[in-house]
Protein backbone atom coordinates (compact mmCIF):
# COMPACT_ATOMS: atom_id res chain seq x y z
CA UNK A 1 0.00 0.00 0.00
CA UNK A 2 1.35 3.52 -0.53
CA UNK A 3 0.69 6.14 1.85
CA UNK A 4 0.75 9.85 1.23
CA UNK A 5 1.20 11.41 4.96
CA UNK A 6 1.02 15.07 5.83
CA UNK A 7 3.43 16.61 8.24
CA UNK A 8 3.71 20.22 9.20
CA UNK A 9 6.50 22.10 11.00
CA UNK A 10 4.57 24.00 13.56
CA UNK A 11 6.38 26.45 16.68
CA UNK A 12 7.14 24.70 19.66
CA UNK A 13 4.56 27.26 21.67
CA UNK A 14 3.39 25.55 25.26
CA UNK A 15 6.42 27.03 26.71
CA UNK A 16 6.89 30.33 25.38
CA UNK A 17 5.14 33.86 25.40
CA UNK A 18 3.31 34.68 22.40
CA UNK A 19 3.69 38.05 21.68
CA UNK A 20 1.32 39.69 18.76
CA UNK A 21 3.18 42.80 16.51
CA UNK A 22 1.97 44.80 14.67
CA UNK A 23 -0.75 46.17 15.98
CA UNK A 24 -2.04 42.15 16.11
CA UNK A 25 -1.47 41.42 12.58
CA UNK A 26 1.11 39.19 13.26
CA UNK A 27 2.59 36.85 16.08
CA UNK A 28 6.24 37.17 16.76
CA UNK A 29 7.89 33.75 15.67
CA UNK A 30 11.29 34.73 16.02
CA UNK A 31 12.63 33.46 19.44
CA UNK A 32 10.40 30.28 19.33
CA UNK A 33 11.60 26.71 18.62
CA UNK A 34 10.41 24.44 16.03
CA UNK A 35 9.01 20.64 15.93
CA UNK A 36 7.06 18.37 13.61
CA UNK A 37 3.48 18.77 14.72
CA UNK A 38 2.31 15.95 17.46
CA UNK A 39 -0.54 14.81 15.22
CA UNK A 40 1.64 14.10 12.45
CA UNK A 41 4.51 12.29 14.73
CA UNK A 42 1.79 9.67 15.14
CA UNK A 43 0.36 9.51 11.75
CA UNK A 44 3.55 8.90 10.17
CA UNK A 45 4.35 6.72 12.59
CA UNK A 46 1.53 4.68 12.05
CA UNK A 47 1.97 4.66 7.53
CA UNK A 48 5.38 2.92 8.45
CA UNK A 49 3.91 0.64 10.59
CA UNK A 50 1.33 -0.72 8.09
CA UNK A 51 3.98 -0.55 5.05
CA UNK A 52 6.41 -2.39 7.00
CA UNK A 53 3.87 -5.09 7.69
CA UNK A 54 2.13 -5.19 4.44
CA UNK A 55 4.61 -3.76 1.78
CA UNK A 56 4.69 -0.63 -0.40
CA UNK A 57 6.03 2.51 0.59
CA UNK A 58 5.28 5.96 1.90
CA UNK A 59 6.45 9.19 1.38
CA UNK A 60 5.72 12.31 3.66
CA UNK A 61 4.61 15.66 2.21
CA UNK A 62 4.87 19.42 4.10
CA UNK A 63 3.28 22.79 2.78
CA UNK A 64 5.66 25.40 4.18
CA UNK A 65 8.89 27.40 4.23
CA UNK A 66 12.13 25.61 3.33
CA UNK A 67 12.57 24.83 7.00
CA UNK A 68 9.78 22.70 6.78
CA UNK A 69 12.23 20.07 5.27
CA UNK A 70 13.47 19.53 9.15
CA UNK A 71 10.16 17.36 9.26
CA UNK A 72 10.72 15.66 6.00
CA UNK A 73 13.80 14.40 7.34
CA UNK A 74 12.57 13.74 10.28
CA UNK A 75 9.72 11.15 8.00
CA UNK A 76 12.03 9.59 6.64
CA UNK A 77 14.42 9.00 9.27
CA UNK A 78 11.06 6.76 10.60
CA UNK A 79 11.00 5.11 7.94
CA UNK A 80 9.48 7.15 4.71
CA UNK A 81 10.90 6.40 1.66
CA UNK A 82 11.09 10.09 0.58
CA UNK A 83 9.88 13.16 1.19
CA UNK A 84 7.93 16.41 -1.01
CA UNK A 85 8.41 19.73 -0.04
CA UNK A 86 5.81 22.34 -1.66
CA UNK A 87 6.88 25.64 -0.50
CA UNK A 88 5.05 28.24 0.70
CA UNK A 89 6.46 32.08 1.26
CA UNK A 90 3.12 32.57 3.80
CA UNK A 91 1.53 30.50 5.74
CA UNK A 92 -1.88 29.68 4.32
CA UNK A 93 -4.07 30.33 7.34
CA UNK A 94 -7.07 29.38 5.55
CA UNK A 95 -7.71 25.64 5.60
CA UNK A 96 -9.75 25.68 2.50
CA UNK A 97 -6.88 27.43 0.62
CA UNK A 98 -4.22 24.58 2.00
CA UNK A 99 -6.73 22.03 1.02
CA UNK A 100 -7.05 23.13 -2.31
CA UNK A 101 -2.93 23.47 -2.85
CA UNK A 102 -2.97 19.67 -1.82
CA UNK A 103 -5.75 18.75 -4.14
CA UNK A 104 -3.69 20.69 -6.90
CA UNK A 105 -0.19 19.50 -5.97
CA UNK A 106 -1.74 15.44 -5.60
CA UNK A 107 -3.32 15.65 -8.75
CA UNK A 108 -0.68 17.59 -11.29
CA UNK A 109 2.36 15.91 -9.73
CA UNK A 110 0.02 12.61 -10.31
CA UNK A 111 1.40 11.11 -7.12
CA UNK A 112 0.42 7.96 -6.88
CA UNK A 113 -1.39 6.88 -3.45
CA UNK A 114 -3.90 4.41 -1.65
CA UNK A 115 -4.30 6.14 1.23
CA UNK A 116 -3.70 9.66 2.54
CA UNK A 117 -2.69 10.46 5.98
CA UNK A 118 -3.01 13.64 8.17
CA UNK A 119 -3.06 14.28 11.58
CA UNK A 120 -6.17 14.92 13.44
CA UNK A 121 -5.41 18.73 13.65
CA UNK A 122 -2.63 21.53 13.46
CA UNK A 123 -1.35 22.83 17.09
CA UNK A 124 -0.62 25.75 15.75
CA UNK A 125 -4.33 26.30 13.38
CA UNK A 126 -5.86 24.09 14.96
CA UNK A 127 -9.09 23.68 12.43
CA UNK A 128 -8.87 20.10 12.48
CA UNK A 129 -9.89 20.47 8.76
CA UNK A 130 -7.67 20.10 6.17
CA UNK A 131 -7.81 16.41 5.55
CA UNK A 132 -11.92 16.25 5.57
CA UNK A 133 -11.75 19.33 2.74
CA UNK A 134 -9.33 17.60 1.11
CA UNK A 135 -11.02 14.14 0.82
CA UNK A 136 -14.13 16.14 -0.64
CA UNK A 137 -12.04 17.91 -2.90
CA UNK A 138 -10.41 14.56 -4.27
CA UNK A 139 -13.98 13.15 -4.01
CA UNK A 140 -12.48 10.60 -1.73
CA UNK A 141 -14.17 9.00 1.51
CA UNK A 142 -13.03 10.42 5.21
CA UNK A 143 -12.45 9.24 8.44
CA UNK A 144 -11.58 11.40 11.39
CA UNK A 145 -10.37 11.20 14.69
CA UNK A 146 -8.90 7.47 13.86
CA UNK A 147 -7.27 5.97 17.38
CA UNK A 148 -6.83 2.19 15.61
CA UNK A 149 -6.36 0.73 12.35
CA UNK A 150 -7.84 -2.69 12.85
CA UNK A 151 -7.14 -4.27 9.18
CA UNK A 152 -6.07 -3.13 6.17
CA UNK A 153 -7.45 -5.45 3.02
CA UNK A 154 -7.26 -5.07 -0.47
CA UNK A 155 -9.86 -2.50 -1.26
CA UNK A 156 -11.01 -1.04 2.53
CA UNK A 157 -10.29 -0.93 6.07
CA UNK A 158 -11.90 -1.35 9.18
CA UNK A 159 -11.03 1.58 11.40
CA UNK A 160 -11.47 3.10 14.73
CA UNK A 161 -12.48 6.63 15.03
CA UNK A 162 -12.70 8.24 18.76
CA UNK A 163 -15.59 9.85 19.82
CA UNK A 164 -16.42 11.38 23.44
CA UNK A 165 -15.63 9.87 26.62
CA UNK A 166 -14.03 7.09 26.26
CA UNK A 167 -16.45 5.67 23.25
CA UNK A 168 -15.38 5.02 19.89
CA UNK A 169 -17.01 3.82 16.75
CA UNK A 170 -15.90 1.09 13.80
CA UNK A 171 -16.35 2.30 10.44
CA UNK A 172 -15.34 0.31 7.48
CA UNK A 173 -14.08 2.58 4.50
CA UNK A 174 -13.30 1.70 1.07
CA UNK A 175 -9.79 2.75 -0.46
CA UNK A 176 -8.52 4.86 -1.88
CA UNK A 177 -9.48 7.70 1.40
CA UNK A 178 -8.38 10.26 3.32
CA UNK A 179 -8.10 9.62 7.26
CA UNK A 180 -6.84 11.60 9.69
CA UNK A 181 -4.99 10.22 12.83
CA UNK A 182 -5.38 10.78 16.36
CA UNK A 183 -2.68 11.28 19.20
CA UNK A 184 -2.16 8.04 20.85
CA UNK A 185 -3.30 5.38 18.37
CA UNK A 186 0.54 4.18 18.51
CA UNK A 187 4.09 4.59 20.26
CA UNK A 188 6.15 6.77 17.70
CA UNK A 189 9.69 5.19 17.06
CA UNK A 190 12.81 7.41 18.49
CA UNK A 191 14.35 9.25 16.22
CA UNK A 192 18.34 10.29 16.92
CA UNK A 193 20.11 13.12 15.61
CA UNK A 194 22.15 10.37 14.07
CA UNK A 195 18.61 9.04 11.94
CA UNK A 196 18.07 12.31 10.80
CA UNK A 197 21.52 12.44 9.99
CA UNK A 198 21.52 9.78 7.85
CA UNK A 199 18.06 10.50 6.30
CA UNK A 200 19.39 13.67 5.04
CA UNK A 201 21.69 12.04 2.63
CA UNK A 202 17.88 10.70 1.10
CA UNK A 203 17.09 13.54 -1.47
CA UNK A 204 14.03 15.24 -0.84
CA UNK A 205 11.95 16.85 -3.89
CA UNK A 206 10.57 20.26 -3.55
CA UNK A 207 7.76 22.25 -5.59
CA UNK A 208 7.16 25.95 -5.86
CA UNK A 209 3.61 26.47 -4.14
CA UNK A 210 2.61 28.74 -6.75
CA UNK A 211 2.50 26.15 -9.59
CA UNK A 212 -0.57 24.69 -7.69
CA UNK A 213 -2.66 28.00 -6.94
CA UNK A 214 -5.41 27.66 -9.45
CA UNK A 215 -8.81 27.81 -7.20
CA UNK A 216 -7.27 28.07 -4.04
CA UNK A 217 -8.23 31.47 -3.18
CA UNK A 218 -8.90 31.97 0.47
CA UNK A 219 -12.30 31.77 1.62
CA UNK A 220 -11.69 33.49 5.19
CA UNK A 221 -9.77 36.17 5.71
CA UNK A 222 -7.86 36.65 9.37
CA UNK A 223 -8.68 40.17 10.67
CA UNK A 224 -6.39 40.37 13.63
CA UNK A 225 -4.63 38.02 16.64
CA UNK A 226 -5.42 38.63 19.81
CA UNK A 227 -4.55 37.55 23.04
CA UNK A 228 -7.18 35.26 25.18
CA UNK A 229 -10.29 37.14 26.58
CA UNK A 230 -9.45 37.36 30.36
CA UNK A 231 -11.75 35.01 32.77
CA UNK A 232 -11.50 34.94 36.66
CA UNK A 233 -8.13 34.10 37.07
CA UNK A 234 -6.72 32.51 39.59
CA UNK A 235 -5.39 34.22 43.14
CA UNK A 236 -1.74 33.48 42.71
CA UNK A 237 0.72 32.24 45.60
CA UNK A 238 4.03 33.93 44.97
CA UNK A 239 6.87 34.24 47.78
CA UNK A 240 9.66 31.10 48.68
CA UNK A 241 8.65 27.96 47.69
CA UNK A 242 8.30 26.86 51.34
CA UNK A 243 5.62 29.08 52.34
CA UNK A 244 3.81 28.65 48.78
CA UNK A 245 3.45 24.95 49.59
CA UNK A 246 2.54 25.64 53.32
CA UNK A 247 0.04 27.99 51.85
CA UNK A 248 -1.42 25.14 49.37
CA UNK A 249 -1.66 22.81 52.30
CA UNK A 250 -3.79 24.75 53.90
CA UNK A 251 -6.24 25.17 51.56
CA UNK A 252 -6.19 21.27 51.22
CA UNK A 253 -7.18 21.18 54.33
CA UNK A 254 -9.51 23.83 54.06
CA UNK A 255 -10.92 22.24 51.37
CA UNK A 256 -11.52 18.80 53.25
CA UNK A 257 -9.07 16.87 51.70
CA UNK A 258 -6.49 16.17 54.05
CA UNK A 259 -6.23 16.40 57.26
CA UNK B 1 -35.13 32.75 3.24
CA UNK B 2 -32.60 33.81 5.21
CA UNK B 3 -31.64 30.85 7.65
CA UNK B 4 -29.02 29.00 9.31
CA UNK B 5 -29.21 25.17 9.44
CA UNK B 6 -27.99 23.62 12.64
CA UNK B 7 -26.39 20.18 11.96
CA UNK B 8 -27.58 18.49 15.72
CA UNK B 9 -25.42 15.95 17.07
CA UNK B 10 -27.20 12.91 18.93
CA UNK B 11 -25.36 10.12 20.01
CA UNK B 12 -27.08 6.82 21.08
CA UNK B 13 -30.54 8.18 21.21
CA UNK B 14 -28.99 11.31 23.19
CA UNK B 15 -29.22 15.15 22.18
CA UNK B 16 -26.22 16.42 22.86
CA UNK B 17 -25.94 19.17 25.66
CA UNK B 18 -23.79 21.42 23.14
CA UNK B 19 -26.09 21.72 20.67
CA UNK B 20 -27.21 24.75 22.91
CA UNK B 21 -24.49 26.45 21.60
CA UNK B 22 -25.52 25.76 18.08
CA UNK B 23 -28.48 27.13 18.86
CA UNK B 24 -26.94 30.15 20.52
CA UNK B 25 -24.29 31.00 18.05
CA UNK B 26 -27.45 31.75 15.48
CA UNK B 27 -29.42 33.76 18.39
CA UNK B 28 -26.27 35.97 18.26
CA UNK B 29 -25.78 35.80 14.11
CA UNK B 30 -29.63 36.73 14.34
CA UNK B 31 -31.20 34.28 12.49
CA UNK B 32 -33.76 31.83 11.82
CA UNK B 33 -33.09 28.50 12.78
CA UNK B 34 -33.92 25.18 11.01
CA UNK B 35 -32.55 22.06 13.32
CA UNK B 36 -31.82 18.67 11.41
CA UNK B 37 -32.51 15.82 13.81
CA UNK B 38 -32.32 11.90 12.18
CA UNK B 39 -34.94 9.28 13.44
CA UNK B 40 -36.05 9.33 16.79
CA UNK B 41 -37.49 10.83 20.18
CA UNK B 42 -35.28 13.45 21.94
CA UNK B 43 -35.50 15.41 24.81
CA UNK B 44 -35.23 18.79 24.37
CA UNK B 45 -36.95 22.20 24.47
CA UNK B 46 -38.14 22.05 20.80
CA UNK B 47 -39.01 25.53 21.41
CA UNK B 48 -35.60 26.93 21.12
CA UNK B 49 -35.37 26.50 16.81
CA UNK B 50 -37.79 27.17 14.13
CA UNK B 51 -38.14 24.65 12.50
CA UNK B 52 -36.98 20.82 12.89
CA UNK B 53 -36.31 19.01 10.11
CA UNK B 54 -36.22 15.01 10.68
CA UNK B 55 -34.17 13.16 8.42
CA UNK B 56 -35.29 9.48 7.37
CA UNK B 57 -31.94 7.69 8.71
CA UNK B 58 -30.83 6.45 11.94
CA UNK B 59 -27.87 8.42 13.84
CA UNK B 60 -25.25 6.29 12.34
CA UNK B 61 -25.95 7.05 8.97
CA UNK B 62 -27.16 10.69 9.73
CA UNK B 63 -23.67 11.15 11.11
CA UNK B 64 -21.49 10.28 8.40
CA UNK B 65 -20.20 12.95 6.65
CA UNK B 66 -20.36 11.69 3.21
CA UNK B 67 -24.32 11.12 3.61
CA UNK B 68 -24.75 14.50 5.42
CA UNK B 69 -23.28 16.46 3.25
CA UNK B 70 -25.80 14.84 0.54
CA UNK B 71 -28.66 15.79 2.88
CA UNK B 72 -27.79 19.47 3.05
CA UNK B 73 -27.74 19.55 -0.72
CA UNK B 74 -31.23 18.15 -0.47
CA UNK B 75 -32.51 20.47 1.24
CA UNK B 76 -30.65 22.94 0.06
CA UNK B 77 -32.69 22.26 -3.17
CA UNK B 78 -35.93 22.63 -1.44
CA UNK B 79 -35.47 25.65 1.32
CA UNK B 80 -32.73 27.29 -0.24
CA UNK B 81 -28.80 28.11 0.68
CA UNK B 82 -28.57 28.00 4.14
CA UNK B 83 -26.65 31.97 5.55
CA UNK B 84 -24.27 29.79 7.76
CA UNK B 85 -24.05 25.65 8.57
CA UNK B 86 -23.51 24.86 12.05
CA UNK B 87 -22.22 22.08 13.83
CA UNK B 88 -21.18 21.49 17.41
CA UNK B 89 -17.08 20.98 17.97
CA UNK B 90 -17.04 17.46 18.50
CA UNK B 91 -15.30 14.15 16.76
CA UNK B 92 -17.97 13.86 14.01
CA UNK B 93 -19.20 17.63 14.01
CA UNK B 94 -15.86 18.66 13.21
CA UNK B 95 -15.61 15.61 10.69
CA UNK B 96 -18.68 16.58 8.35
CA UNK B 97 -18.08 20.20 8.92
CA UNK B 98 -14.71 19.78 6.99
CA UNK B 99 -16.37 17.38 4.56
CA UNK B 100 -19.04 19.50 3.79
CA UNK B 101 -17.44 22.93 3.84
CA UNK B 102 -15.04 20.91 0.98
CA UNK B 103 -18.39 19.25 -1.20
CA UNK B 104 -19.83 22.37 -1.63
CA UNK B 105 -16.42 25.16 -1.98
CA UNK B 106 -18.06 26.96 1.53
CA UNK B 107 -15.83 28.97 3.78
CA UNK B 108 -15.34 26.86 7.15
CA UNK B 109 -14.60 28.15 10.55
CA UNK B 110 -13.99 25.48 13.24
CA UNK B 111 -13.77 25.50 17.11
CA UNK B 112 -15.48 28.73 17.35
CA UNK B 113 -15.99 30.39 21.28
CA UNK B 114 -16.60 34.15 20.06
CA UNK B 115 -18.84 36.37 17.43
CA UNK B 116 -18.04 40.34 17.60
CA UNK B 117 -21.70 41.08 16.26
CA UNK B 118 -20.41 44.56 15.35
CA UNK B 119 -17.47 43.76 13.74
CA UNK B 120 -19.05 40.49 12.46
CA UNK B 121 -15.69 38.39 13.04
CA UNK B 122 -15.81 34.57 14.54
CA UNK B 123 -13.27 34.25 17.43
CA UNK B 124 -11.14 30.96 17.13
CA UNK B 125 -8.67 29.53 19.59
CA UNK B 126 -4.80 29.38 18.24
CA UNK B 127 -1.87 27.58 20.03
CA UNK B 128 -4.22 25.54 22.66
CA UNK B 129 -5.98 29.03 23.55
CA UNK B 130 -2.78 31.15 23.83
CA UNK B 131 -3.91 33.25 21.42
CA UNK B 132 -6.87 33.93 19.17
CA UNK B 133 -7.56 34.58 15.62
CA UNK B 134 -10.68 36.80 14.31
CA UNK B 135 -12.04 35.85 10.99
CA UNK B 136 -14.40 36.87 8.67
CA UNK B 137 -15.61 35.14 5.89
CA UNK B 138 -15.38 36.21 1.80
CA UNK B 139 -17.76 36.04 -0.58
CA UNK B 140 -21.35 35.41 -0.22
CA UNK B 141 -21.62 31.88 0.53
CA UNK B 142 -22.77 29.90 3.38
CA UNK B 143 -20.00 29.56 5.85
CA UNK B 144 -19.63 26.43 7.72
CA UNK B 145 -18.95 26.74 11.99
CA UNK B 146 -18.46 24.40 14.04
CA UNK B 147 -19.11 26.02 17.86
CA UNK B 148 -16.94 25.19 21.11
CA UNK B 149 -19.30 23.71 23.59
CA UNK B 150 -20.01 25.76 26.56
CA UNK B 151 -19.21 28.94 24.37
CA UNK B 152 -22.70 30.13 23.37
CA UNK B 153 -25.58 27.78 24.99
CA UNK B 154 -26.57 31.28 27.64
CA UNK B 155 -27.83 32.89 24.28
CA UNK B 156 -29.80 29.85 23.58
CA UNK B 157 -33.71 31.10 24.29
CA UNK B 158 -37.46 30.21 23.82
CA UNK B 159 -38.90 31.05 20.43
CA UNK B 160 -42.47 32.42 20.37
CA UNK B 161 -43.90 30.12 18.30
CA UNK B 162 -43.54 25.74 18.55
CA UNK B 163 -41.32 24.83 16.00
CA UNK B 164 -42.82 23.45 12.30
CA UNK B 165 -41.63 20.02 11.37
CA UNK B 166 -40.79 19.13 8.27
CA UNK B 167 -39.16 15.40 7.03
CA UNK B 168 -36.83 14.72 4.37
CA UNK B 169 -36.96 10.97 2.78
CA UNK B 170 -34.87 8.58 0.32
CA UNK B 171 -31.69 9.92 2.01
CA UNK B 172 -28.96 8.85 -0.12
CA UNK B 173 -26.74 6.52 2.11
CA UNK B 174 -22.70 6.07 0.88
CA UNK B 175 -21.39 2.80 0.84
CA UNK B 176 -18.05 4.00 0.50
CA UNK B 177 -18.00 4.15 4.36
CA UNK B 178 -20.24 2.57 6.78
CA UNK B 179 -20.73 2.10 10.42
CA UNK B 180 -19.84 -1.29 12.05
CA UNK B 181 -21.04 -1.08 15.83
CA UNK B 182 -19.70 1.67 18.95
CA UNK B 183 -16.64 0.29 20.86
CA UNK B 184 -17.12 0.97 24.78
CA UNK B 185 -13.88 1.71 26.83
CA UNK B 186 -12.73 -1.23 28.69
CA UNK B 187 -14.00 -1.12 32.38
CA UNK B 188 -11.60 -0.85 34.79
CA UNK B 189 -11.15 -0.50 38.89
CA UNK B 190 -10.56 3.16 39.23
CA UNK B 191 -12.81 5.41 38.61
CA UNK B 192 -11.23 8.73 38.56
CA UNK B 193 -14.81 10.59 38.72
CA UNK B 194 -15.26 9.43 41.93
CA UNK B 195 -12.10 11.02 43.65
CA UNK B 196 -12.47 14.18 46.19
CA UNK B 197 -9.02 14.74 45.14
CA UNK B 198 -7.04 14.63 42.00
CA UNK B 199 -3.24 15.05 41.55
CA UNK B 200 -3.41 15.91 37.76
CA UNK B 201 -0.18 15.44 35.73
CA UNK B 202 0.43 17.20 32.31
CA UNK B 203 3.00 16.96 29.70
CA UNK B 204 5.10 19.35 31.45
CA UNK B 205 6.19 15.98 33.85
CA UNK B 206 8.82 15.85 30.97
CA UNK B 207 9.35 11.87 30.91
CA UNK B 208 8.02 8.67 32.62
CA UNK B 209 10.77 8.35 34.91
CA UNK B 210 9.01 11.55 37.09
CA UNK B 211 5.92 9.68 37.08
CA UNK B 212 6.27 7.15 40.01
CA UNK B 213 7.45 10.25 42.29
CA UNK B 214 4.28 11.55 41.62
CA UNK B 215 2.31 9.15 42.63
CA UNK B 216 4.32 8.55 46.12
CA UNK B 217 3.26 12.35 46.96
CA UNK B 218 -0.48 11.25 45.72
CA UNK B 219 -0.16 8.34 47.89
CA UNK B 220 0.95 10.74 50.93
CA UNK B 221 -1.75 13.20 50.26
CA UNK B 222 -4.57 10.57 50.01
CA UNK B 223 -5.16 12.07 46.33
CA UNK B 224 -5.95 9.94 43.02
CA UNK B 225 -3.73 10.66 39.94
CA UNK B 226 -5.03 11.54 36.97
CA UNK B 227 -3.40 13.24 33.77
CA UNK B 228 -3.91 15.06 30.89
CA UNK B 229 -3.91 13.68 27.34
CA UNK B 230 -0.21 13.78 26.15
CA UNK B 231 0.51 11.54 29.39
CA UNK B 232 -1.89 8.56 28.52
CA UNK B 233 -0.83 9.33 25.09
CA UNK B 234 2.56 8.16 25.97
CA UNK B 235 1.52 5.39 27.83
CA UNK B 236 3.01 7.21 31.13
CA UNK B 237 -0.40 6.37 32.82
CA UNK B 238 -3.61 4.09 32.11
CA UNK B 239 -6.01 5.10 29.70
CA UNK B 240 -8.96 5.25 32.70
CA UNK B 241 -6.88 8.03 33.96
CA UNK B 242 -7.24 10.65 31.31
CA UNK B 243 -9.18 14.24 32.47
CA UNK B 244 -11.06 15.60 29.27
CA UNK B 245 -13.65 15.37 26.50
CA UNK B 246 -12.13 12.12 25.34
CA UNK B 247 -11.55 10.81 28.49
CA UNK B 248 -13.87 11.34 32.12
CA UNK B 249 -15.24 14.54 33.17
CA UNK B 250 -14.33 15.07 37.06
CA UNK B 251 -16.13 16.95 39.48
CA UNK B 252 -13.39 16.61 42.76
CA UNK B 253 -13.11 18.88 45.99
CA UNK B 254 -9.83 19.42 44.30
CA UNK B 255 -7.97 19.47 41.35
CA UNK B 256 -4.76 19.74 41.19
CA UNK B 257 -2.93 20.46 37.97
CA UNK B 258 0.77 20.55 37.41
CA UNK B 259 2.37 21.02 33.77
CA UNK B 260 -1.05 21.26 32.28
CA UNK B 261 -1.44 24.06 29.92
CA UNK B 262 -5.68 24.73 30.20
CA UNK B 263 -6.21 24.00 26.42
CA UNK B 264 -10.30 23.83 25.99
CA UNK B 265 -10.69 19.75 25.68
CA UNK B 266 -8.54 19.26 29.32
CA UNK B 267 -10.63 22.24 30.73
CA UNK B 268 -14.19 20.76 29.64
CA UNK B 269 -13.21 17.71 31.79
CA UNK B 270 -12.65 19.61 34.97
CA UNK B 271 -14.14 22.72 34.72
CA UNK B 272 -16.46 21.96 37.41
CA UNK B 273 -14.35 21.14 40.03
CA UNK B 274 -14.91 23.16 43.57
CA UNK B 275 -11.51 24.04 43.90
CA UNK B 276 -9.04 24.10 40.86
CA UNK B 277 -5.16 24.73 41.78
CA UNK B 278 -2.67 24.84 38.97
CA UNK B 279 0.71 24.71 38.77
CA UNK B 280 3.33 25.70 35.72
CA UNK B 281 6.36 27.49 35.32
CA UNK B 282 4.47 29.07 32.47
CA UNK B 283 2.61 32.69 33.66
CA UNK B 284 1.21 33.12 30.41
CA UNK B 285 -0.53 29.31 30.92
CA UNK B 286 -4.29 29.47 30.04
CA UNK B 287 -4.91 26.94 33.08
CA UNK B 288 -4.85 30.08 35.07
CA UNK B 289 -7.67 31.93 33.71
CA UNK B 290 -10.02 28.78 34.85
CA UNK B 291 -7.46 28.02 38.26
CA UNK B 292 -8.61 29.28 41.54
CA UNK B 293 -5.37 29.47 43.12
CA UNK B 294 -2.21 29.38 40.76
CA UNK B 295 1.83 28.74 41.22
CA UNK B 296 3.85 30.06 38.75
CA UNK B 297 7.04 26.87 39.40
CA UNK B 298 8.57 23.92 38.33
CA UNK B 299 6.25 21.40 39.12
CA UNK B 300 8.96 19.12 40.58
CA UNK B 301 10.28 21.49 42.60
CA UNK B 302 7.01 21.91 44.46
CA UNK B 303 6.58 18.01 44.53
CA UNK B 304 9.38 18.10 46.62
CA UNK B 305 8.78 20.81 48.50
CA UNK B 306 5.09 18.92 49.19
CA UNK B 307 6.79 15.96 50.25
CA UNK B 308 9.17 17.64 52.28
CA UNK B 309 6.63 19.20 54.70
CA UNK B 310 4.43 16.01 54.58
CA UNK B 311 7.09 13.82 55.54
CA UNK B 312 7.89 15.94 58.09
C1 LIG C 1 -10.18 15.55 19.52
C2 LIG C 1 -9.27 15.88 20.66
C3 LIG C 1 -9.55 15.38 21.91
C4 LIG C 1 -8.74 15.69 22.98
N1 LIG C 1 -9.06 15.20 24.21
C5 LIG C 1 -8.30 15.55 25.28
C6 LIG C 1 -8.63 15.09 26.61
O1 LIG C 1 -9.59 14.35 26.83
N2 LIG C 1 -7.83 15.49 27.64
C7 LIG C 1 -6.75 16.30 27.47
O2 LIG C 1 -6.06 16.62 28.45
N3 LIG C 1 -6.41 16.74 26.23
C8 LIG C 1 -7.16 16.37 25.15
N4 LIG C 1 -6.77 16.80 23.90
C9 LIG C 1 -5.47 17.46 23.72
C10 LIG C 1 -5.46 18.93 24.06
O3 LIG C 1 -5.82 19.67 22.91
C11 LIG C 1 -4.04 19.36 24.48
O4 LIG C 1 -3.12 19.01 23.48
C12 LIG C 1 -3.61 18.72 25.81
O5 LIG C 1 -4.62 18.89 26.78
C13 LIG C 1 -2.33 19.32 26.29
O6 LIG C 1 -1.90 18.64 27.44
P1 LIG C 1 -0.89 19.30 28.44
O7 LIG C 1 -1.47 20.54 29.01
O8 LIG C 1 -0.46 18.26 29.42
O9 LIG C 1 0.39 19.60 27.53
P2 LIG C 1 0.96 20.97 26.96
O10 LIG C 1 -0.10 21.76 26.30
O11 LIG C 1 2.18 20.61 26.21
O12 LIG C 1 1.36 21.78 28.26
C14 LIG C 1 2.39 21.42 29.11
C15 LIG C 1 2.45 22.50 30.19
O13 LIG C 1 3.43 22.15 31.15
C16 LIG C 1 4.14 23.30 31.53
N5 LIG C 1 5.43 22.84 32.03
C17 LIG C 1 6.46 22.29 31.34
N6 LIG C 1 7.45 21.95 32.17
C18 LIG C 1 7.05 22.30 33.42
C19 LIG C 1 7.64 22.21 34.71
N7 LIG C 1 8.84 21.66 34.89
N8 LIG C 1 6.95 22.67 35.76
C20 LIG C 1 5.72 23.23 35.59
N9 LIG C 1 5.12 23.33 34.41
C21 LIG C 1 5.77 22.87 33.33
C22 LIG C 1 4.22 24.13 30.29
O14 LIG C 1 4.43 25.50 30.58
C23 LIG C 1 2.86 23.88 29.65
O15 LIG C 1 1.90 24.83 30.05
C24 LIG C 1 -7.60 16.51 22.81
C25 LIG C 1 -7.33 17.02 21.55
C26 LIG C 1 -8.15 16.72 20.47
C27 LIG C 1 -7.85 17.31 19.13
N1 LIG D 1 1.15 23.17 5.95
C1 LIG D 1 0.92 21.86 6.07
N2 LIG D 1 1.83 20.95 5.67
C2 LIG D 1 1.61 19.63 5.82
N3 LIG D 1 0.51 19.13 6.36
C3 LIG D 1 -0.44 19.97 6.78
C4 LIG D 1 -0.30 21.38 6.66
N4 LIG D 1 -1.41 21.95 7.16
C5 LIG D 1 -2.21 20.94 7.59
N5 LIG D 1 -1.64 19.75 7.35
C6 LIG D 1 -2.15 18.41 7.69
O1 LIG D 1 -3.52 18.52 8.03
C7 LIG D 1 -3.74 18.15 9.39
C8 LIG D 1 -4.87 18.98 9.95
O2 LIG D 1 -4.52 20.34 9.92
P1 LIG D 1 -5.51 21.53 10.30
O3 LIG D 1 -6.73 21.37 9.49
O4 LIG D 1 -4.74 22.77 10.00
O5 LIG D 1 -5.75 21.42 11.78
C9 LIG D 1 -2.38 18.28 10.06
O6 LIG D 1 -2.26 17.41 11.17
C10 LIG D 1 -1.43 17.90 8.93
O7 LIG D 1 -1.31 16.49 8.81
Amino acid sequence: MNILVFTKRVPATQEEELRLISDGKDVDFSKLPFKVNDWDNYAVEEAVKIVEKGGGAVTAVSIGSAESDEVLRRAIAMGAKDGFLVEVDQALHDPFARSALIRNFIQKEGTPFDVIFTGVQSEDDQFASVGGILAALLKLPYVSMVIGIDSVEKDHMIVRRELEGGLQERVRVATPCVVSIQSGINEPRYVSIMGIRKASKVERKSFKGTDYDAGKDAHIELVQWTYPPKKGGAQMLTGELGDVCAKLMEILKEKGVYQ
Amino acid sequence: MSYALIVAEVRRGIFEERNLDSIGICAQLGKETAMLLPEGQYSFNEKMVDSIVKVKAGEEVFLNPLNMAAIIGKIAETRGKPDFIVFTHSSSGTEAAAYTAGIFGFPVITDVSGYDKERGVFRKSYYSDKLFGEFKTIGESAAVLTVRSGSFKEFAAEKSAAPNEVSVEDVPVSDSRTFVEYVEEEKTDIDITKADFLLSVGRGVGNKDEIPAYEELAGIMKAVISGSRPVIDKMWLPKARQVGTSGKTVKPKVYLAMGISGAFQHIAGMKDADCIIAINKDAEAPIFQYAHFGVVADMHKVRDALKGILKG
